[in-house]
């Protein structure tokens, strides 16, 4: 592989609290992420999974370690632009969704536009392309909390799109759905994935869904371990082709 | 995240919770408009008395008054309602006396340098608060008791606040008096009805023969509730003022007899501060005061100023009280939109744009507040000003009770919208510090 890997993690070690009750949330993570990869991160509730993506995503740093994107160490980035990073190159969907509720859904996807400075005229028209795409252009100015959950997640995604990002990160993106919903939004992802060529971050619990990425990384007590069962889905399998990993502990 | 779009932002966001918004620019405005109104009021005077000070040119004329008189002024009203003193012959009696001018001073004035002539003021008719030129030794009731008293003139339409007995008439040849509530047991009476119809005998030194007591009967008409206008004494009808006056001056000659409760003095023209200074300090050695035009409407402006400035510190503690309610209502509002802060900041946007945005939310408040406070105000004064002109103006014709100095508007809704950002830095502060992603997770 020439190029280099749009995300990478070197000795990732993160600790909460004082000496004496230190947690290791993270414990030498050792992680290389390639552009257009769809990577899964697993792992029970406290092993770490959540702090991994937070630190990968810049909304948290980590105690000592390295963070790189396209090879430059970015550990050192000023709050600025950080702050730029994640408003012009990554995009969040959260298991929550975490829409202004009260607010049109046109409002809610162009406010990352908002937040980068973009004139009206600007916002209104990308917001509107990225509601096309995830087909929902006739509900622009339906307030948010009139949505069906699963109309609730395609306005997130459409929100983490509207920036035309590099990576987006997913916390659980079908944690609040039905299968049917979530297998849409899930199939919305991958094909953002394949024909954006956007590289996608999932945390999950759901097997299935870890199952359809390219990669797998199981964590437990802050450190990536093999895969739990036997099967073996860690090298990268092709794209679209479902993993045959089931019926995993996670 | 542009300007435009914040300050859009944080409006839009004051009107999700309407009742809570509304109520802490109500509380803003009711802070600015005490103020506005009183300052406009003062505006209003002042512009007032500006104008009529330049209509009267009144630069080079002395009003001229005896120098005890201010001093007794000031003195009955600070030691009005005290209980009755008995009288101490080695202390000298409450002269009234010294505050008269007498003739002999104004022939002195109108000698002084810079002073082309003195014309006094003559009353026809007994106005003055206090007679002039009486001095009253004590006054004996029943009980043969001796006590200091001091009295004033009843003037008509002054209402006295009456406990028992009946108002004192001033077209009667009856000498009446009306005395203070604590003199009725110090004379020697059982009750305030005891004391109606009754006898009391006040002791005038006659001027023309010093050390001479005038013994005048009165009678008591009305015992008075205790009050700062009642003095240390009670008030007089005007024939008993004229006997007391008449009873004092009989052994005098014509020339001490002229009594001035003032007079006014032309002076040269353009005459210097110095120049004027040295007159007011020739008139202070024969015993009287002078004081331009411009100093007794400082005089004026001085006193009415002092009550504008207690108004004022109302509405500033009021403002005070709306800048709490601020705080408050931010900081419920910083609570409540802890996710949508947590995104925001997660989406990129600084965390001095979030202080930003609620720092404009604050100042939006102190802006709508005092922006209704200028618009009230001006409805007020649109309502008002006829109305006092029609009525309790209506012998100053171009009055206008209340005016507005844009500029000065200008500056109080800025300075309103300051102390809204001083309020709001504090809510703001916390909203810029929230961590993304512990307020994602905030339930």
């Amino acid at each position: 592989m020439n190029e280099k890997p749009i995300l990478a993690a070197k000795r990732l070690t993160k600790i909460y609290g004082k000496k004496s009750l230190e947690v290791k949330a993270l414990d030498g993570v050792n992680l290389e992420i390639n552009r257009g990869e769809s990577m899964a991160i697993i792992g029970k509730s406290g092993s770490g999974k959540s702090t991994l993506m937070h630190i990968l995503a810049f909304l948290d740093t980590p105690t000592s370690g390295v963070i790189e994107i396209n090879g430059k160490n970015a550990t050192k980035l000023k709050t600025r632009q950080v702050n730029r990073l994640r408003n012009r190159r990554f995009g969040f969907v959260f298991q929550q969704f975490f829409m202004n509720a009260r607010d049109t859904v046109l409002n809610n996807v162009m406010l990352p536009l908002k937040i980068a400075g973009i004139r009206k005229s600007e916002r209104k028209r990308r917001a509107m392309e990225v509601l096309e795409i995830v087909e929902l252009t006739d509900k622009a100015k339906t307030r948010a909390n009139d949505l069906s959950g699963g109309q609730k997640q395609r306005v997130c995604i459409a929100r983490a799109l509207v920036n035309n990002p590099a990576v987006i990160f997913a916390d659980e993106p079908t944690g609040n759905l039905d299968s049917v919903t979530g297998a849409a939004v899930e199939n919305l992802l991958f094909k953002l994935n394949k024909e954006k060529g956007i590289t996608l971050i999932i945390v999950t619990h759901d097997a299935d869904l870890a199952a359809r990425c390219d990669r797998q990384i199981y964590l437990k007590d802050g450190k990536i371990i093999k895969s739990p069962v036997s099967s073996g889905v860690k090298t990268v399998s092709p794209p679209g082709k479902r993993g045959v990993k089931k019926g995993g502990r996670i | 995240m542009k300007l435009l779009d914040i300050i859009k932002s944080a409006n839009a966001n004051l009107l999700r919770n309407k009742g809570r918004t509304f109520l802490t620019i109500l509380a803003v405005f009711v802070g600015s408009f005490t103020i506005i109104l009183t300052s406009g009021i003062r505006t209003g005077v002042n512009s007032y008395i500006d104008t009529q000070m330049n209509n009267a040119g009144g630069e080079n004329v002395l009003e001229i008054s005896s120098s005890a008189m201010s001093e007794a002024m000031e003195g009955s009203m600070m030691g009005g309602s005290s209980a009755p003193k008995k009288y101490d012959p080695s202390r000298s009696p409450i002269s009234t006396t010294g505050m008269a001018i007498t003739g002999e001073q104004l022939n002195k004035a109108r000698k002084i340098n810079n002073i082309e002539s003195v014309s006094p003021f003559i009353m026809t008719r007994m106005t003055s608060m206090i007679p002039i030129g009486v001095a009253i030794k004590y006054a004996v009731g029943v009980n043969g008791e001796k006590y200091e008293f001091d009295v004033r003139s009843s003037i008509d339409g002054v209402n006295l606040d009456i406990r028992e007995g009946t108002k004192l008439d001033n077209q009667t040849k009856e000498r009446q008096i009306a005395i203070g509530m604590d003199y009725v047991a110090a004379f020697g009476f059982k009750d305030d009805k005891d004391a109606i119809g009754k006898e009391l005998t006040i002791y005038v030194l006659d001027r023309g023969r010093p050390g001479k007591l005038v013994p005048i009967k009165a009678k008591i008409v009305a015992v008075l509730n205790k009050s700062i206008l009642t003095m240390s004494g009670g008030s007089v009808n005007d024939s008993l003022a004229r006997a007391m006056l008449d009873a004092a001056s009989q052994n005098l000659q014509d020339n001490f007899r002229q009594m001035y409760t003032m007079a006014t003095a032309q002076l040269k023209p353009n005459l210097s501060d110095a120049e004027l200074d040295k007159i007011k300090d020739q008139l202070k050695e024969i015993g009287l005061s002078g004081m331009t035009a411009e100093e007794e409407v400082g005089m004026i402006k001085a006193f009415f100023d002092a009550i504008i400035l207690v108004f004022t510190i109302f509405g500033g503690i009021a403002l005070l009280a709306a800048s709490i309610g601020i705080i408050n209502t931010l900081f419920m509002a910083v609570q409540e939109r802890t996710r949508e802060i947590g995104l925001m900041k997660a989406m990129g946007l600084g965390r001095s744009k979030i202080f930003l945005m609620f720092s404009i939310e604050a100042i939006s408040l102190g802006f709508w507040g005092s922006a209704l406070g200028v618009g009230v105000a001006y409805l007020v004064k649109m309502i008002l000003n006829p109305l006092a002109a029609d009525t309790f103006l209506k012998d100053l014709p171009g009055f206008n009770l209340m005016k507005f100095d844009l500029v000065l508007l200008l500056l109080l809704v800025a300075l309103v919208m300051a102390i809204a950002f001083l309020a709001g830095t504090l809510p703001a502060r916390r909203a810029a510090r929230k961590d993304p992603i512990e307020a994602l997770r905030y339930e």
